[in-house]
């Protein structure tokens, strides 16, 4: 039933990129798992019906290009429509290939650039725990933009102010827009890293949804925050797009496309569908 | 300047509990006065800018009203894309406190002087830019920066300017004061380089050059109305500022004009096209850069010689 669902996600926001021949698919599908865990495992405090709850727990996506996999998980919680969905990009409409909160309800944080979101999650937090609010934040950043430096500033605030109703989960999927990260940048361990600042590090599987709701919901006995260091795959969910980087902005040719419709379960029907709808009818 | 600024923040703070002062390394003496009374409404991120804006922003989207503050350098430049992106694309409550902006960092020289921050804010949707000239305007700018709900930034010196409002002055958003009534010229100003175009009006005053002088406090949105207006009725306008020529006030006076089909003559006096040069006291840096009553005058003159 959960495979399913998660499948589900996949093949939608794939035919929600397909008529736009332009999105992060890959990076997408990378994060999933980790969306489905938080929105619909029970992780996440949150009401469809109150989404300005002062005590809502926040999600942000620091790597604001995956986008499509937000959306088709509020999609799946009802605050998008599917009507909205195929406004994806389009002109005149607001649905864009970053998340923006000025013009999607249920986004918490506008990013794109990368870098920005952790800092700005530092932020909530720190107001969370001044008007004394339960509520959390969990902030998914990519394993490429905490190249950025600006991210090491958020980690050592974050500690400074003892921000234990803040969770980061890094999407560690290895790569990164023009190649492999061992490539583009020395790495040892992030799990030592990130221990080295303070904060407390949790590793699992990223596209195990027991093991990845398990840990978000463990209880944080410490004045800490934490990072969950997921282990994922970019493009999981299509063989020949996994783990490789010519996938990181690529839309399928004729014969790759046989591959993702038999991979992800897609009819011709639905493909001509996809293409076919006018997002006028919202 | 910088000790009105926290006053009024104090009493700001006093009153509502969601205003809070965000650091990196970068108070005052004058912070104690909150630190002590009300320790949990002061953020000290440490050397690191770029975050504290963003983290700003996060708070703002919470609820709470972050006033930011630290030099002015360093908040325009370095944290440029995070007050871009983070605050104001977001339209989130932050406001931002630069301070020793234009030439006020005297003795460290052109890494810590401010003479392009207006040109690169300005050019940010949403923002407001307020521009005080002494500490009695810039408790006023403090304030009216808290009945905007957004993003504000609020240019001010380095500490220990002279008062030219004899009065808290009226400030109001789009609204240019007038500090002294002429028939000739107008010449606009913001800041604290306000008492040498003060002085610059005395000396031409003694050349029989009547100047109207401008408190051009409200920097985006500008008095259009006012600009307007002076362009009809003078021979020259005029633009002073402890800034590049390059995007700063005298820019906003030709966009202005330049909608208007009011053709008048403007000279903007600036820093042109150089980052500022010399090192000294305050006012010693500002006649290195041409910018004192002496050299003001001079240039004016000159201008109005070949018009």
């Amino acid at each position: 039933m959960q495979n399913q669902e998660l499948s589900s996600l996949r093949k939608k926001i794939f035919l929600t990129a397909y008529p736009i021949k332009a999105a992060h698919i890959a990076s997408a599908f990378s994060i999933v798992e980790i969306l489905y865990s938080l929105y619909c495992d029970g992780v996440m405090h949150y009401n469809v019906t109150n989404l300005n709850d002062p005590d809502r727990d926040r999600f942000i996506l620091s790597k604001g290009h995956a986008s499509l996999a937000v959306y088709a998980i509020l999609n799946k919680i009802g605050i998008i429509s599917d009507a909205e969905l195929s406004t994806f990009c389009r002109p005149g409409y607001s649905l864009g290939g970053e998340v923006n909160i000025n013009e999607t309800a249920g986004v918490e944080a506008t990013t794109g650039s990368l870098g920005h979101g952790l800092s700005f999650g530092v932020g909530i937090a720190l107001a969370l725990k001044k008007k004394k609010s339960p509520g959390k934040v969990y902030v998914l950043v990519g394993n490429g933009e905490i190249q950025e430096g600006v991210m090491w500033e958020a980690v050592m605030t974050a500690y400074k102010f003892k921000l234990d109703n803040l969770v980061v989960i890094l999407d560690d999927n290895k790569v990164q827009k023009m190649g492999f990260t061992r490539d583009t940048m020395r790495i040892d361990s992030w799990n030592e890293r990130w221990a080295a600042f303070g904060w407390i590090v949790d590793e699992t599987d990223g596209h195990n949804v027991e093991q990845l709701t398990a840990i978000l919901k463990k209880k944080n006995n410490s004045d800490c925050p934490r990072i969950i260091i997921a282990n994922t795959v970019k493009g999981k969910g299509v063989s020949i797009m996994e783990n490789n980087p010519d996938w990181h902005f690529k839309m399928p040719y004729r014969r790759e496309l046989k591959v993702f419709m038999k991979e992800l379960n897609i009819s011709e029907e639905e493909l001509e569908d996809a293409k076919s709808i006018s997002p006028c009818a919202l | 300047m910088q000790k009105a600024y926290l006053l009024a923040l104090y009493e700001l703070a006093q009153n509502d509990p969601n205003v809070v002062l965000l650091l990196a390394d970068s108070g005052t003496s004058y912070d104690e006065l909150i630190r002590s009374s009300m320790p949990d409404r002061v953020y000290d991120f440490g050397i690191g800018e770029e975050n504290m804006v963003a983290a700003a922003a996060g708070m703002a989207s919470a609820g709470l009203i972050p006033y930011v503050f630290t030099a002015g350098a360093f908040l325009a430049y370095r944290s440029m894309e995070f007050i871009r992106n983070d605050v104001c694309l977001q339209k989130m409550n932050v406001k931002l406190v630069g301070m020793g902006t234009g030439l006020g960092w005297s003795t460290l020289g052109p890494t810590h002087h401010t003479t392009e921050d207006l040109s690169i804010l300005r050019a940010i949707p949403g923002l407001t830019i307020l521009s005080p000239c002494d500490p009695a305007e810039t408790s006023a700018c403090i304030k009216l920066a808290y009945q905007i709900k957004g993003p504000v930034y609020v240019r001010i010196g380095m500490g220990g300017e002279k008062n030219i409002y004899a009065d808290n002055p009226l400030l109001e958003l789009g609204h240019f004061n007038t500090l002294r009534d002429g028939n000739d010229i107008s010449v606009f100003a913001s800041g604290i380089i306000l008492n040498e175009v003060l002085r610059a009006s005395d000396i031409l005053q003694e050349h029989n050059i009547s100047v109207k002088v401008l408190d051009a406090c409200s920097i985006k949105p500008p008095d259009e109305a006012c600009i307007r207006e002076e362009a009809k009725s003078k021979k020259m306008l005029v633009a002073v500022e402890e800034h590049s020529v390059t995007g700063g006030l005298g820019s906003a006076l030709l966009e202005t004009l330049s909608s208007t089909g009011v053709p008048s003559k403007v000279l903007r006096i600036g820093i042109n096209n150089q980052f500022g040069t010399g090192y000294g006291t305050y006012d010693e840096v500002v006649k290195a850069n041409g910018l004192d009553g002496q050299s003001i005058a001079e240039k004016i003159l000159s201008a109005l010689e070949s018009a």
